[in-house]
């Protein structure tokens, strides 16, 4: 193109803006003098950037009809905008500043925008400098791990099985929200699954993923800010999908109306939060804005020559320095290894004529797709169906079902059906509605199956559409597993998704990565963070063979190395099994056998002859075993299954009113031919829910109060009691000397040194209008971080200087009500313990506070706690922990001072737990001007909180040793459970230690093991006397340098249950925890070498995935009953022998 | 290379054979895996020390701080008599191997610095053939101490973990304590005395000041590529004499030189960003933060990096402020420190109060002359920094005040609140806008750092609150992702930009030059002096450029 001789901005016939996002390109053309859009088109690049720019390129060339004497200018934006700028004579913009002056030249009135792209999500607030009045923007995007893109509702769009047709014509209903955790790509996908599997309707899915989707965006994207208005929604999920605006629309005057912010009355939520016409097209038009005022020569176009020889493959040369090897180096590889890992085709088996065979049916209801085999009383496959989720399980079951009838009837023989056994995320909603006669845990299942083709192997390796699980075999069973846990789940759908985008059938994917001649090196871990780096490798030029071929050889590094953590593979046998339906792609087969071969060279690869179906075979072959034992079948039968009909309802008449969280539950009512019917419950969150009546509710009370009795929960326990006034503090010492001033009766002398007098008659204290002033003082108490460790002593403290023990206000234990109410005011997304403190705070503030006036709020900064164990060289807090609550003050005062406007002091003193003469002065130093104490009434409260402190602990301990001894007398176990002080917090445990509660096993708290040595060593007695350690309290022979107070606790207490007979452990952590990533290694060494059973629960955060949760609540409940079968106890019954001693009632 | 030198050492064990004995008894017995009834207990393997008598024999392997800073440290080190080999810039390579052997949901520090020794000592196995156990024997990795509020004081665990599992069990990691280096030891094989602690330090000094001197100097270079030959020269002079014992100083000089032969053009309006965050993250200039430093230089900016002094000195304060509040508390609660309480069972009444008033004197004499020390300690680094510096050719470069720190700090961020950079990161942005230091203030930091991300992050939301006209951006760096960072950097960067255009414009409206004038001063020789640099009045250099050129251009 000619280039321009005029002054910038007035004379250029047009100028181009162009958009190359993560998923799409978008082309404008503007006129400059009007800002008129002259021509625009988008479309989809899977993973072709130039081609696709080219492609539109090309059509504007043609429908404008240019000649090339034209004067044009170009402008580019977008993640893969800077790799081809050049070759078009473009400058590249920043796609938040090109959105940013798109509005501020075609909206001025718009003080906020939320713009959701393919990968990005961006909130910009405009704002006024109140100093200078100048017009100012603040920019924030979504940090790594945050959701809330397009690629988010692309995916679940699909497990839900909607069309964008149809999603494109939803409506937002927020009266059936369902719990899905927004923060991360992967964590939503979870929750997604575990809906669909419960039967939950699409469209209340994609509600509930749009309200996660927006309030997470409210909650950190704004950082904090509130969304002035007018608001403007732009980007392709906001642009095509209206149920999200709606969302929004809803969901922002809430903020608004909380904040006390005030909008004008009289315009309708429409005009103030709203999507113009060409949103998706804002950051093309704002490059071409931008573009304009840069200087004549910058940005003049090029034509199209040079992009057409960078897309025609002249990719930069740096790529082969890059890149990592390929799949396969040669064709004569490709072929021997197709020769030994291809599994045949299936084929139907053809019975003979005449015959009656007898079958039983096992299903799969599993993440992304269904299975189901015919398998006869032999053990043989006979057929096998399989049908991709399209988002209710049971008529995927029917769909299945329907391929077994058609295969029997197109046999000339009789099938007798005689069995059903079902397995997998959809196994409850299958057995309730079809009587299954087993419903076996996924993990058995696959177990089985394998055991059943190659005998006694070493490992077990399962690869899911969502879950990773692999397991480690001694003699046939279990003797260990892992299972990918939230941030590592989703790898098979990964190869699913990422084949889809590049438009390419999954059947075809392997032979398109084998076509690769390099590919590039992903970062291994989490999917969302492979999706970051798949932007960048198409930016540099990668082709989708090689961006295929990459991530295949990334899964058994996500396999071994983050989800197994076994970093010598070799140590764990050399007889592996592969399975699960990822298997069926070979280039996923390959990089597995290829990476095992690397590091075990003797090793023995088997891929399952029925990858997909293992799970689904293994749930037959159990269902043969059952009806064989149990002489008949409980199954409702081929027939009625096909004929059964089914009814979903969610609404206020489904909704739980037997406890406090009003679960809106979802009822599935079955039907069936012979007019039987059930009803199956989803969508609670306790097992109140599981039942609509009230009589089954009073039974389900009893069983429990009875399970709680007989097997006490020192969790919980502790949970309740440690907030509680349960030690009456001595009485401040009688005033004997200057009864009325508020002095010291510490005084100082030469150098400022400490006097005291003598204690006895010297003690000072405050005035009585100062004791006055503190009787009426009401102080709150978030309940977070480590307020759970050191509760009683503030409770104490501030009881013993006269606060009376009903001002003292712990906010509410952690709820998804308490986390929804005040989750918003955070400006940062660190782990959710110390993002939910903020919210414990806006409980304090907006509900206890109104109810009766707080004067102060008290969440101290608590850097260092004690600790009993020895050898570790520092006591620390985690400084997440102990910089919170400073990090919480810094919320609630931006925009506007909340605590100066409630009239409410914070307080957030800097405290020491460790050094308790520290302590005294730092309390000092911070409360007295606040409380009105001398120095001598504050040692005092703080001499007595810390008798508290021991009395709660010496109870803690009393209970916890009663069941262990108890548990050693019976040969029974009882469940260690190691965490943070928080985990104690119900929500922050997901709920889960009720669930062993309730399957018999007691459970333990850290604080509960005694932690008196003449009891303990005779646990530690070989270690003491083989001199690695001189005390039993000890973990200096497991860990040289630990800083950690708790990460210590946690070690010791693994070290204890590795040493005690009858302790399995439950190990908590919240996802982004940084002090405990460092001992999952020591732990998981402690625990494997003595060969306990041991729950690893990682990355917890606010959703509760209850598929996931459930898939290893039963698998390690199968651990457990084995293991205790192992126990030999001297006195064994079949339970324990008497009620435990200590109730753990409050 | 390491490896052709390590084929030719002694291979005798200076050690006597009964103390080996014993030890490998002991080594034997600690291993063996204790049965208690059908359970095995694990216990984390016995680490050997490196002693005095092994220092010959022993390459010490280290790394982690700039090119610059580890290429000198390793000639102070081999001036000081050692076998020593610093670390190439940890890659993502490095990173790759690191996560592989590491524990999952470390951050990245630990990762790529892990992974880096790991891949060093797998290239010296497979391509110079040395056997794993001589490696372990004839190596060690020398690092500093840690602390307990972040990840980063499991880092030593980490590394042990990842080298026994990469199959370089007993790979010793010798650690520099406050107290001494392997404390237990009576011989330690690094002698970490006063000569050792100034050489050290000198060479994190010296490599300061080269490091601020290529900052200030590339941004404006007028040949690409000048300053980094300047810096590979100015490396080589300055190696020479940290390890062959001659004069730093007077090598400083040459390097100025050197520094001088360059050609540049102040008149360029850059903005100027500071790089602050985790120490780690800021302190690599390679894969690590997606080399963030060269990125923004290439994008336009000048980049003011942070000094390893400035650690330093925050640990130093960090330790004062610690003891002033410790020995406060320990010594009022104890008047008759150093008279045992149960001395007044056995003593006369006068006996114990001459006691006591003994205790108090010497506590207070004890805490007047360590105080003293501290503030001594301060003040030799920033002296030595000057000296350093000013040789070189970096004038007007202060290093903070780190009093002035705490207190602009504390009413956001605790300052007795420990972890990373502690309260330094909201300081740096109060004073960076305030006093207009900086355009712009970057602050990296690994994925899901604590004290930077979960705590400095949330804070400087009010930071950026109260001062309306600061510039601030975080990033938190994964090893992938890299279009996504430089994204959001450029976002930020563009508003800095601007802004500097404002403030050359300003100073051009301050002193009432016209655009005759300003062509004038691009061949005016003070803003093609490499050495000399302007007085600070505003945070774009072109801009203080005209500010000091008003007089002179005047006249």
């Amino acid at each position: 193109m000619k280039p321009t001789q005029q002054s910038h901005g007035d004379m250029e016939q047009m100028v181009i803006g162009v958009d190359v996002g993560s998923t799409t390109v978008k082309v404008v053309v503007l006129n400059p003098a009007t800002d008129k859009i002259l021509w625009k088109q988008s479309g989809r690049h899977y993973a072709k950037q130039a081609d696709k720019a080219l492609e539109l390129l090309s059509h504007m060339h043609r429908q404008l009809a240019l000649s090339g004497d034209e004067t044009v200018r170009i402008f580019i934006t977008g993640s893969g905008g800077s790799a081809i700028a050049a070759t078009l004579g473009a400058k590249f913009i920043q796609e938040v500043n090109a959105v940013t002056m798109a509005v501020e030249k075609n909206h001025p009135d718009v003080n906020s925008v939320i713009e959701l792209g393919g990968q990005d999500a961006k909130i910009i607030h405009f704002r006024t400098n109140p100093k200078t009045g100048e017009r100012q923007v603040m920019a924030f995007m979504n940090d790594k791990c945050a959701s809330g893109t397009g690629v988010v509702i692309d995916k679940c769009l699909v497990k839900v099985g909607m069309s964008l047709e149809e999603a494109s014509q939803l409506s937002f209903d927020d009266s059936r929200i369902h719990p899905v955790a927004a923060k991360c790509g992967i964590f939503a996908e979870t929750d997604i699954i575990s809906l669909v599997k419960a039967g939950i309707p699409s469209d209340e899915i994609m509600c509930s993923l749009a309200n996660a989707i927006v309030q997470q965006n409210l909650t950190a994207l704004t950082h904090g800010y509130t969304l002035e208005h007018k608001v403007l929604l732009l980007g392709g999920p906001n642009t095509y999908f209206p149920f999200l605006q709606q969302c929004w629309q809803q969901r922002i005057p809430e903020v608004w109306q909380e904040r006390g912010y005030d909008v004008p009355a009289d315009v309708p939520v429409e005009d103030l939060i709203h999507t113009p016409a060409d949103s998706q097209y804002y950051a093309a038009i704002g490059a071409a804005i931008y573009g304009l005022k840069e200087p004549t020569h910058v940005g003049v176009y090029k034509g199209l020559d040079g992009l057409k020889k960078f897309a025609a493959g002249s990719r930069s040369a740096k790529l082969g320095i890059l890149a990592g090897p390929p799949l396969v180096h040669s064709q004569e590889e490709l072929e021997a290894f197709r020769r030994q890992y291809a599994v045949p085709a299936f084929q139907p088996a053809s019975l003979q004529p005449g015959h009656t065979v007898r079958a039983v049916i096992g299903i799969d209801g599993g993440s992304t797709s269904s299975k189901a085999v015919l398998v006869d009383d032999g053990q043989r496959v006979l057929f096998k169906a399989y049908e991709l989720s399209k988002g209710n399980p049971l008529q995927d079951t029917k769909d299945l079902l329907g391929q077994i009838h058609s295969y029997i009837s197109s046999q000339d023989a009789t099938v007798d059906i005689v069995g059903l056994g079902v397995t997998g995320y959809a196994g409850d909603i299958l057995d309730k509605s079809l009587c299954a006669d087993v419903n076996v845990v996924e993990t058995i299942a696959h177990l089985q199956s394998s055991v059943h083709y190659f005998g006694e192997v070493d490992v077990i390796c399962d690869i899911g559409g969502q879950d990773i699980k692999i397991m480690f075999m001694k003699n046939g069973e279990i003797r260990n597993f892992r299972l990918s846990n939230q941030c590592s789940a989703g790898n098979g759908m990964l190869l699913q998704t990422m084949a889809s985008e590049f438009n390419i059938p999954i059947e075809e994917y392997a032979d398109v990565a084998f076509r690769a001649k390099l590919s590039p090196v992903y970062s291994y871990g989490c999917g969302v963070f492979l999706d970051a780096d798949r932007v960048t490798f198409q930016k540099e030029g990668f082709s989708k063979e090689e961006l295929l071929a990459g991530l295949a050889m990334v899964l058994p590094k996500n396999i071994w190395q983050y989800v197994a953590q076994i970093p010598r593979l070799a140590a764990l046998g050399n007889r592996f099994v592969l399975q699960g339906g990822t298997q069926h792609n070979l280039a996923a087969v390959k990089a597995q056998v290829d990476y095992i071969k690397e590091r075990v060279p003797d090793a023995k690869v088997y891929v399952h002859p029925h990858t997909g179906e293992a799970g689904a075979i293994g749930a037959a072959f159990e269902a043969i075993k059952v009806v064989r034992d149990e002489g008949k079948s409980t199954f409702i039968g081929l027939d009625n299954a096909l004929q059964l009909t089914y009814s979903t309802r969610s609404d206020e008449t489904t909704r739980c009113n037997f406890c406090a969280n009003h679960c809106r539950r979802t009822f599935i009512d079955i039907h069936t031919p012979a007019g039987g019917s059930s009803r199956y419950i989803s969508g609670f969150n306790c097992e109140k829910g599981t039942v609509d009546n009230t009589d089954d509710v009073r039974q389900i009370n009893r069983n429990r109060k009875e399970r709680k009795r007989r097997y006490p929960n020192l969790v919980e326990y502790e949970t309740h009691r440690m907030f509680q006034h349960f030690y009456e503090p001595q009485p401040l010492p009688q005033v004997t000397d200057n009864a009325n001033t508020a002095t010291s009766g510490i005084s100082r002398g030469l150098f400022r040194t400490r006097r005291q007098k003598d204690a006895a008659a010297s003690f000072r204290s405050s005035s009585n209008a100062d004791r006055a002033y503190r009787q009426g003082l009401r102080i709150g108490i978030p309940r977070a971080l480590n307020i759970w460790a050191t509760a009683p002593f503030w409770r104490t403290y501030l009881e013993t200087l006269g606060i009376q023990p009903g001002n003292i206000v712990f906010s509410d234990y952690t709820s998804d009500t308490l986390w929804l109410e005040g989750g918003k005011y955070g400006s940062i997304d660190p782990c959710f313990p110390a993002k939910v403190a903020s919210a414990h705070v806006y409980n304090l503030l907006f509900k206890w506070h109104s109810r009766r006036p707080l004067n102060y709020i008290l969440f101290p900064c608590i850097t260092h706690l004690d600790s009993p164990i020895q050898d570790a060289l520092d006591m620390t807090s985690c400084a997440v922990v102990a910089g919170t609550p400073n990090v919480v003050k810094a919320a609630f005062r931006k925009e506007r001072d909340v605590f100066a406007e409630k009239n409410v002091g914070y307080l957030d003193a800097v405290v020491n737990f460790a050094d308790p003469l520290m302590l005294k002065r730092q309390l000092f130093d911070a409360l007295a001007p606040v409380l009105r104490v001398t120095e001598d009434e504050s040692e005092f409260a703080v001499d007595e909180a810390l008798t508290a402190m021991e009395t709660f602990s010496a109870d803690m301990q009393a209970r916890g040793k009663a069941i262990l001894e108890q548990a050693e007398r019976d040969g029974k176990l009882a469940i260690l459970m190691i965490g943070r002080p928080y985990h104690d917090d119900p929500f922050l445990h997901l709920d889960i230690l009720e669930e062993f509660q309730m399957l018999g096993y007691p459970i333990l708290s850290m604080s509960s093991i005694p932690k008196d040595e003449s009891w303990l060593n005779s646990f530690f007695q070989e270690d003491i006397q083989a001199g690695r350690v001189t005390s039993a309290l000890s973990i200096g022979d497991v860990w040289t340098e630990s800083f950690s107070a708790n990460s210590v606790l946690k070690v010791w207490s693994a070290k204890f249950a590795a040493r005690h007979p009858n302790v399995a452990v439950i190990d908590l952590s919240s996802f982004k925890c940084g002090h405990d990533a460092p001992s999952y290694g020591i732990v998981d060494a402690i625990v494997s070498t003595a060969n306990i059973p041991y729950l690893p629960l990682h990355d917890i955060d606010a959703n509760k995935s209850a598929g996931s949760l459930q898939l290893r609540v039963r698998t390690f409940a199968h651990t457990l009953r084995e293991y205790e079968e192992s126990l030999q106890p001297k006195n064994f019954v079949a339970g324990w022998t008497e009620d435990l001693q200590y109730q753990a009632e409050v | 290379m390491p490896a052709q030198k390590f084929n030719a050492v002694n291979q005798s064990n200076s050690e006597t054979a009964s103390s080996a004995d014993v030890r490998n008894k002991f080594q034997e017995a600690w291993n063996r895996p204790q049965e208690a009834g059908n359970r095995t207990q694990w216990f984390e393997p016995y680490a050997e020390g490196f002693s005095e008598h092994q220092r010959q024999e022993t390459t010490v392997l280290f790394g982690g701080l700039t090119t610059a800073q580890d290429l000198l440290l390793e000639g102070a080190l081999k001036g000081l008599g050692y076998r020593v080999q610093h670390l190439a810039e940890a890659d993502l390579d490095s990173f790759r191997i690191g996560k592989e052997f590491g524990n999952r949901g470390q951050c990245n520090p630990a990762y790529f610095t892990a992974g880096n020794l790991i891949k060093y000592l797998e290239q010296l196995h497979q391509s110079s053939g040395v056997p794993r156990d001589e490696i372990v024997k004839r190596y060690v990795f020398l690092t500093i101490d840690a602390c307990g509020p972040c990840r980063y004081g499991a880092y030593i665990t980490e590394y042990r973990k990842a080298l026994r599992d990469a199959g370089f069990p007993g790979f010793r990691v010798v650690v520099m304590h406050k107290q001494g280096v392997n404390v237990t030891m009576e011989n330690p094989g690094i002698a970490l005395n006063a000569k050792f602690i100034v050489r050290i330090l000198r060479a994190v000094l010296v490599g300061d000041a080269l490091n601020a001197m290529g900052y200030r100097i590339r941004a404006y270079e007028t040949e690409q590529g000048a300053t980094d030959r300047a810096l590979a020269r100015c490396k080589e002079v300055l190696y020479d004499a940290f390890s062959e014992g001659k004069s730093v100083l007077l090598a400083a000089r040459r390097c100025r030189k050197i520094f001088a032969g360059v050609k540049v053009d102040r008149s360029q309006v850059k903005p100027k960003v500071s790089v602050i965050g985790e120490f780690w993250a800021t302190t690599t200039e390679g894969d690590g933060n997606y080399h963030i430093q060269r990125f923004l230089e290439q994008e336009g900016a000048e980049v003011e990096a942070q000094p390893v002094a400035i650690w330093v000195l925050y640990t130093i304060w960090t330790s004062h402020d610690r003891y002033i509040h410790y020995s406060r508390v320990h010594r009022d609660a104890q008047p008759g420190a150093g008279a045992d309480r149960t001395d007044a069972g056995n003593s006369s009444a006068g006996r114990v109060r001459a006691a006591r008033v003994w205790g108090k004197v010497r506590a207070r004499a004890q805490s007047f002359v360590l105080n003293r020390l501290f503030s001594a300690a301060e003040w030799a680094v920033h002296a030595g920094f000057q000296t350093y510096a000013k040789a070189l050719g970096l004038n007007d470069y202060q290093l903070p005040d780190m009093d002035e720190m705490a207190q602009v700090a504390h009413e956001f961020y605790n300052s007795q609140l420990r972890g990373g950079e502690g309260h330094m990161e909201v300081a740096k942005v109060i004073l960076n806008t305030t006093k207009k230091k900086s355009t712009m203030t970057l602050s990296v930091k690994p994925f899901g750092c604590m004290p930077s991300s979960a705590v400095s992050d949330g804070i400087q939301s009010l930071v950026v609150d109260r001062f309306p006209d600061a510039l601030f951006l975080p990033i938190e760096t994964t090893g992938d992702g890299i279009v996504n960072v430089h994204s959001r950097v450029q976002m930020i960067l563009h508003k800095a930009k601007q802004r500097a255009y404002k403030e050359y414009e300003t100073a051009l409206a301050h002193t009432g030059l016209d655009k005759d004038a300003v062509e004038k001063l691009r061949s005016h020789p003070r803003l093609q002096d490499p050495l000399r640099y302007p007085k600070h009045q505003v945070a774009c250099t072109a801009a203080n450029e005209i500010y000091g050129l008003k007089h002179p251009l005047s006249s």
